[in-house]
């Protein structure tokens, strides 16, 4: 009798121990570890190897970061050229047994603008192989990458499938409704002002949704440096369209920016969250595209 | 050489002379190019956009139009008409309200646009208190 019960106690203490243990997951992107919290809850541990504030279009991961990578179990990164690093590192994920989630295997790529050309036209219709991968600021791709995150969840813990799914579609409800909020505050922005001057080319999925030009200083990486023809086009272009306003990044340099800002009378229109999240009320996915959207609004209409 | 200080005079401005002209092409000012020509500016198409809110219960029901004063019913209502001018090329996308008592369920608000009679949109919205959308007025 003393020998079933002491069985018994030792089996609820270990699966009591195994519910306990959650899913590690690693984040090479703010806005995917934010997906991960909100889908996974108490049942992952989601790591941020890329923090909020952090430029990653420069990030290296050190040798601590390759240790955190390679103790999760599920590694997620926004992909489509956005960590150079990912093809390096990716056979000693797959020698550990890291599942390796790419955000932008699941949506929808659109190229980046080109600034190859002498009084360019965005109206040309030729590709120059530049995917754009910043698909964050298209809703409808964080709500097919919420989805294949639940779905990695599911597939690594199904005993907490009915969890995974119930915060998922949670969070799809909550995505709908940020869509519709965002159609109602841009409705209030005139459709010949939805010009948007940033520092690098990063808002191309929130311009083709929402029916937005994009001027952008640097390419699609923050390490792409203008040229003074181009900063010269830009400002003329900015004259001729009698841009109202001009927008800097949360995490870079805005000394370009203010010279175009002063050579062409148009204001700073205040910061955008643009290869992430932020902090404080831009900690979150809705937060930040709340913030994004608030500050576009604000200073264009 | 020596006995002819003219010569000397001759070949040291003949030198100046052609090391001055790498260095004056180097430096001139480059006449700037001229402004691209502006493409032509075509007058605006500018239309008169009617707009119809029909709601299944009595709302508030509103509508606004971007730069433009918004136009809300006098308390609860079923219908509201409004007509906007817009830039018929692009014309700005509508934001439509009906504010319902929740205890009145399900709803519906219908929002009808017409342009010279021709309907460009339709469409119904459902909701339960606070019905809100967007509705993009295709060209005509």
């Amino acid at each position: 009798m003393m020998n079933r019960l002491l069985i018994a106690t030792v089996f609820l203490a270990w699966t009591t121990f195994a519910q306990a243990e959650p899913l590690r997951v690693a984040s090479l992107s703010t806005v995917m570890a934010d997906l991960a919290r909100d889908i996974g809850a108490e049942r992952v541990e989601v790591t941020e190897i890329v923090k909020p504030g952090v430029d990653p279009h420069i990030y290296e991961p050190t040798p601590g970061d390759r240790k955190t990578m390679a103790k999760s179990q599920i590694l997620l990164a926004s992909g489509l050229g956005f960590e150079g690093y990912l093809d390096k590192i990716r056979p000693g994920l797959e020698k550990s047994g890291v599942r390796l989630l790419v955000g932008g295997d699941v949506v929808k790529p659109i190229e980046g603008s080109c600034d190859e050309h002498e009084g360019h036209d965005h109206s040309h219709g030729h590709s120059h192989g530049t995917t754009d991968p910043h698909w964050w600021h298209s809703i409808s791709n964080v709500q097919a990458v919420a989805t294949q995150i639940c779905n990695a969840f599911v597939a690594a813990d199904p005993e907490g499938k009915a969890t995974y799914e119930t915060n998922a579609k949670n969070l799809q409800t909550r995505l709908a409704a940020l869509s519709k909020w965002v159609r109602l505050q841009l409705a209030a922005l005139p459709k010949a002002n939805r010009v948007l001057v940033t520092s690098h080319d990063a808002l191309g999925y929130f311009a083709k949704d929402n029916g937005f030009e994009i001027f952008a200083v640097q390419g699609i990486s923050t390490s792409d440096q203008p040229s003074s023809q181009k900063v010269k086009r830009l400002i003329e272009e900015i004259k001729a369209r009698k841009v109202k306003a001009i927008f800097a990044e949360n995490i870079e340099n805005p000394k370009v920016l203010e010279q175009i800002t002063n050579e062409t009378g148009a204001k700073p229109g205040g910061v955008l969250y643009a290869d992430g999240l932020g902090s404080g009320p831009a900690g979150t996915y809705e937060g930040m595209m709340k913030s994004n959207v608030a500050t576009i609004v604000e200073a264009l209409k | 050489m020596r006995g002819f200080p003219l010569l000397r005079l001759f070949l040291v401005v003949a030198g100046l002379a052609l090391l001055g002209v790498p260095v004056w092409l180097l430096t001139r000012p480059v006449p700037s190019a001229p402004p691209p020509a502006s493409a032509p500016i075509e007058p605006e198409k500018i239309a008169v956009y009617d707009v119809l809110l029909t709601s299944s219960a009595p709302a508030r029901l509103a509508v606004r139009v971007a730069n433009q004063p918004s136009v809300e019913s006098d308390g609860s209502a079923s219908s509201l008409s409004a007509s906007f001018t817009m830039n018929a090329d692009e014309p700005e996308d509508l934001a439509v309200f009906g504010n319902f008592d929740p205890a009145a369920g399900n709803c519906a608000l219908r929002v009808e646009v017409r342009i010279a009679g021709k309907t460009l949109a339709d469409s119904t919205f459902w909701g339960i208190g606070l019905v809100e959308d967007v509705v993009t007025i295709p060209k005509p």
